[in-house]
This record gives structure tokens, sequence and C-alpha cells, in this order.
């Protein structure tokens, strides 16, 4: 992990950290104040007063129980003494399970002998009841009796005061626990919490990795250009501002890579330059030995022989064309090592172009060779002003070459005519474009890049020097100029140029 | 790694040294067929306090847990619980007693905790559970608990919301598990004994 990234990581975890951290040390107090307003002493207090009145109404069920066994006991014993017959007895039974709603059944017992009894008709769906008897002793005219009266009430009593005994049970737990009860909260909150940290941090730490992947590999990148390797492209997918540095990155080493590229190729052009100019002056200097040498063999032979005559006339006649051939070679290669450099001022480059299309008459009429070349030629430029920081005698000196060499390529082609050409100025954003294209032969793929060095051609009587001079031209107005296919069919040459920030 | 190691190691060691550390108490063992038959008493777990709960007429459980381990382990060979539901009776007079499905009618409260907390002869673990400590040492450990709330009757009292929070039932279980223990714990244990062969 490098220590860029190990800072973005830090700066993440002391953000969330602190922000959820600082959330639990004010959550804390909330919390233990929600607890404590949820389990508080009044709710525990009505709760037992709860359960002690439903304990309350079940002894009050049996109180009533125990009366209601005594007044039957007591009717019994006045009926006994009145001396009632045992169906009068039974009705009497009968009237006062009526009266007493508890009551299930009522039984008087002459020691084991069941005396008289009276019973309520069992409810089929009636809910369920806790039972019991309560028995009472009566004694009257001799008689020892004893008076069973079977009561009940409904269980579902029983069963709501133990209930309300459970709830009120854990709510005094909850009281007691109180305090730890809402640290656990606490607790599991805080525990929450700190893995919603774990999880932010894990989260940021993978998102900063993109980030500072991007901003290593940059470095990296910094460091093999800073080695010499100016090959680095860096991939911008993203759209952000590590993107945008990225571009300016990619811009940079891309000027870099061009300058060098230009600045290798001048150099090369220099080293050339000063070949052609030595080679010049060597050839140059024997020529006009050479041609008096054979005029004078030719012109001080006295003898008689005609066919040596002859055979020094046509000696002499091939020695001076080849002369001829080595000085107009001697010229271009002069002419090419005293090639100045360019003096650049502003100027518009229609205007160049312009004067160019003035002087086309005079280079179909140099080329053709019965007359004009039957070659079509349009100029256009746009109508907006392109100004260029240009030195027009050389720029117009490179436009003419890569020209000549256009309408020469479809001449010879198109010998008899259908030969086009097309000479056309343009701006695109900062860059103004002089565009060349034909429906010429073109030019191998395989050979663009090697046409601009010096020398190479493909012309049988060509020198390699004409696209030469074009791109040394071209570069020392800090443009570029290259070469693809014409949509014409031919050859496209493209010359960009740098506008002027005005423009 | 190796602190997880350590960890386990130092857990089991202390949970060992607990159940060994217990005070020592008188508790009758005798062995049929093969296995222990214990007596003993924890009525001791019912001081002022405890009877006059059981005499409130709500519902109150006793429960008695007897472990077997071997000698100097905290390790449990066999597990035996038996729990009593104490309901002193308002409609009638006397104390009901429900252990498993069966409940009885004791007339007085030391009844019902001689029933409940006086354990004689009870079989603890089948006698194959044994088989492998036939000669070796061994000890019973007896907890007797007041009043602990069932984990079913816990778990219907103190109940999380049913929203979809995550906080609520993680909160609830950990206090269910306090609130829910029981309100007071005997411990202790017997001497070391020896399988028979």
């Amino acid at each position: 992990m490098s220590r860029f990234e190990r800072k973005i990581l830090f700066a993440i975890g002391l953000t969330v950290f602190l922000s959820l951290g600082g959330s639990i040390f004010f959550a804390q107090g909330a919390l233990r104040e929600v607890y404590r307003v949820g389990v508080n002493e009044r709710f525990g207090r009505e709760l037992v007063h709860g359960v002690e009145a439903r304990r309350g109404q079940l002894m009050a069920l049996r109180e009533a129980s125990e009366q209601v066994a005594d007044a039957i006991g007591w009717a019994v014993e006045a009926a006994v003494k009145e001396n009632s017959s045992p169906r009068a007895l039974e009705a009497m039974l009968a009237e006062l399970l009526e009266r007493y709603s508890s009551v299930r059944a009522v039984r008087v017992m002459e020691g084991d002998r069941v005396y008289v009894s009276a019973s309520r008709k069992s409810q089929p769906n009636s809910d369920p009841s806790r039972a019991t008897t309560r028995t009472r002793e009566v004694s009257a005219r001799g008689q020892e009796l004893r008076v069973e009266v079977d009561v009940a009430v409904p269980e579902i009593y029983f069963q709501r005061f133990q209930e309300a005994g459970e709830v009120a049970d854990v709510y005094s737990r909850l009281q007691r626990e109180s305090a730890s009860v809402s640290d656990v909260y606490v607790w599991v909150f805080g525990v929450l919490v700190f893995l919603v940290i774990v999880v932010a941090f894990l989260i940021g730490a993978i998102a900063s990795r993109r980030v500072t992947r991007r901003v290593m590999a940059l470095a990296e990148a910094s460091r093999r250009v800073g080695a010499g390797d100016l090959s680095v492209n860096l991939p911008t997918s993203a759209t952000d501002e590590v993107t945008e540095l990225t571009q300016a990155f990619n811009d940079m080493v891309r000027d870099l890579r061009d300058s060098r590229a230009r600045i290798e190729y001048l150099q090369r052009i220099g080293a050339w330059q000063d070949f052609a100019r030595r080679l010049a002056h060597e050839i140059k200097n024997p020529l006009t030995p050479i041609q008096l040498a054979a005029q004078e063999m030719d012109e001080t032979y006295a003898g008689d022989d005609e066919t040596y005559r002859e055979k020094l006339e046509h000696a002499r006649a091939i020695i001076e064309e080849e002369v001829a051939t080595l000085r107009r070679l001697v010229g271009e290669f002069s002419g090419f090592a005293k090639l100045p450099q360019a003096d650049l001022s502003p100027a518009d480059l229609c205007e160049l172009i312009q004067s160019i299309q003035d002087s086309i008459p005079a280079i179909l009429e140099d080329i053709g060779t019965e007359g004009p070349a039957p070659v079509e030629v349009r100029v256009s430029c746009a109508t907006k002003p392109m100004p260029v920081r240009m030195d027009p005698m050389m720029l117009r000196r490179g436009v003419d070459n890569v020209l000549r060499n256009a309408i020469q390529a479809v001449y010879r082609a198109k010998p008899t005519g259908g030969g086009q050409v097309l000479l056309r100025a343009y701006s695109v954003e900062r860059s103004a474009f002089i565009e060349v294209s034909d429906n010429g032969p073109g030019i191998p793929r395989e050979n663009w890049d090697r046409i601009f060095d010096p020398y190479y051609t493909t012309k049988v009587e060509g020198t390699g020097l004409g696209l030469a001079i074009v791109k040394k031209v071209v570069l020392e107005h800090g443009g570029e100029v290259g070469v693809d296919d014409a949509p014409e069919g031919g050859a496209r040459f493209r010359i960009r140029l740098p506008l002027m920030a005005s423009s | 790694m190796k602190y997880w190691l350590a960890a386990c190691v130092w857990l089991i060691a202390s949970s060992a040294s607990a159940q060994s550390n217990l005070p020592l108490r008188d508790v009758q063992v005798r062995w049929a067929r093969g296995a222990p038959k214990v007596s003993f008493s924890a009525k001791d777990l019912a001081d002022e306090r405890v009877r006059n709960e059981l005499q409130s007429a709500l519902r109150k459980r006793l429960v008695v847990t007897v472990t077997a381990h071997p000698s100097g382990s905290g390790r449990t060979i066999v597990r035996r619980q038996f729990g009593c539901d104490v309901t002193h009776d308002l409609w009638e007079d006397g104390y009901l007693v429900r252990i498993a499905n069966q409940t009885e009618r004791l007339p007085s409260l030391e009844k019902a905790l001689d029933r409940c907390l006086v354990v004689r002869g009870l079989f603890v673990g089948e006698p194959q559970r044994y088989e492998s400590y036939k000669g070796k040492e061994i000890y019973f450990s007896v907890e007797a608990e007041f009043n602990p709330i069932s984990e079913k009757q816990c778990r219907e009292l103190i109940r999380p919301t049913g929203n979809d929070d995550p906080v609520g039932p993680i909160t609830v279980s950990i206090v269910r598990r306090r609130i829910c223990q029981a309100e007071k714990t005997v411990r202790f244990r017997a001497k070391n004994i020896r399988v028979p062969e």
C-alpha cells in the first residue's frame, strides 16, 4: 500500500470514525433516557396494583362463596327447624340455586346418605370454571345434617391473575436491570455502528483505491517518461478530475514525443543538408574541366578517320548530357543545402493559397510535355481569415512541391486528361490545414512513413529531396505533415499548422 | 489463529475450574443397575424472600438441575433437570405443585418445598452414559433455581416489535437472557465418587 493510499484511507477512517463515533457518544444518553421513559417506577407500581386488584377480586369471590354457603346452611337449618318436608326442602334448594349463580349444586347429607339435593343443569359450552365444595354443619330438632355447597368461578379469573403476575414480574425485572439493559441497547447500537464504520471504511477503501491506482499509474508513467520512454499513453475512461489530469499528461507526453521527433528529424535533415553541400561542392568542381576536355578532344581532332570523328562527337554529346544532368542534381543538392531557417511572421493562409493558385498555369506548363498538362486543379479556401505564423516564401515552396508532385502523379497516370487535383485550406479548432488530394495512383501504405526521408524517391528522375524539404518547412512552422488515401482514390497530403491565438 | 486457540483453552479451563470450585455438600449416591440415583436437599434455596414470593398466589417455578462431570473437569457427562410450578391456591387453602403434567395439592409450603427441593433417589442418566467412566472418579453438581422464566415464556413476554430493523431482535435476545434468568440460584457439588466396575 502506498503512502498516498494510506493517507486517503486514514482520512476516510478518521471521517467515518468521528462522525459515527460521535453519534454513539450523543446517542447513548438519548437511548438511556428512552429506556427510562419506557420502564419507569410508576408503570411498575400500577402493574403491581393491577395484580393486587386481581388477587383482591379472587379473595372477594372466595369470601362471597363462603357467605353463600353460610346463607344456604342457615336456610336449610331454618327449614329443618320448621319441620319442612324433604319435598319442600328440595324446592327451597332449587330456589336458592336460582338466586346464587355461583352455586352449582347443594346436597344435604345425613351421615353418608343424601337427605335431599338440588343441582343446576350443566351448560354444554360453558367456560371452564374452578369448583370447590363448602361444607356447613346444621343441627336442628335432633338431626345432625351436613350441607355441601358446590361453588364455582370462571377459571379465566385465575388465569388473568397469573398473567398479570407474570407481566408484573418481568416488568419488575426490567426495572431492576434498568441500568444494564439500557447499556445493552447502547452496546448493540455501538456494535452496529462499528459494523457500519467497518463497511463504510471498506467501501471508502475500495472507492479510493480506484483513484489512488490511477494516480499511482500516473506516477509510474511519469517515471517512465523521465527515463525517456515517450510511448506512454494512459487510459482515460472515467470523467473526473483525475481523468482530466491523465488527459493533460497524455497530451504533454504526445507533445514531447512530437517535439522529439521534430528535433530528431530536423537534426537528420541538417546532417543531410551538410552532406548535400559537400557532395554538390565535390561534384560541381570537376564538371567544367570534364565538359571542356570533351569539347577540346572533339574540336582538336585533325585526322581523316570519319568513323573516329563520329565516335568523338557521340562521346562529347553523352558527356555534355550527363554533365548537364549532374549540374541539375548539384543545383538541387545545393538548393537543399542552402535551405534557410524559416523566419516566421503572422500572415493569412488564404493569401498564400491564392498566390499559389496564380502560379498553377505555369506549373502545368512546366510539367506538360506538349503544352500544359491536362490536369484539372481546383483550389478552395475558408472564407474567414486563418492567421498563421509563417515564412510565406518557404511555406509556398513546400506547398508548391506537394502540388507539383500531385500534378505529376496524375499526369503520368492520365496523360490524356481526367486527372484532378484539389488544393484546399480550412481550419478546425486551433489548427489550420492545407490539403492536397488527387485521383492519381496513390501511395502504397508501406511507404507513408518513408516518403519524407531525404533521398527516398519512387520517381525515375527524382532526387528524393522535395518531400524532405516540405517536412522540414512544416516542422519549422510548428506543424506536421502526413499522407493517407484520398477519397478521390489517389493520395492526400495534409499539412497542419497551429492557428494564431487571436483567431 | 493461535490467539483463538488460546482463548478457547482459557474458556474451557475456566469453565472446568468454575465447576470444580463449587461448595461441597452431602449428596447421597446409590448405584442401581449401572446408573446413579442421587439424593440431596436444596431447600436452602427457599429463604424468607423466596417463601414470601411462593405465598403470593402467583405461580413460581423451582428448577433443579443435576449434572455429572469427570473428576477435575467441567465437561458434562450427563444432565438431568426437573422443574416444579408452585402456586399458592387462593380458592382453597394449600399449594398446587405441578411437575411435568401432574398436579398435586399439598397442604403447606413446607410440603411443597420438600416435594420440589428435596430430591430422593433421582436417576441421573442412563447406565450406558457411565460405561466409559467405570472405575474412574466423577462428581455431581447441583443447581437449584428460583423462578427462572422458561425460554418459551420469556420469548412470549419479551418479543421484538416485528419491524424490519436489525437492532430489535439482537437487543431483545440479549435482554431476554438477562431478564429471564433465575431470581435466586444455589449451586453446589458432591464429593468425587468412583463409578463402579
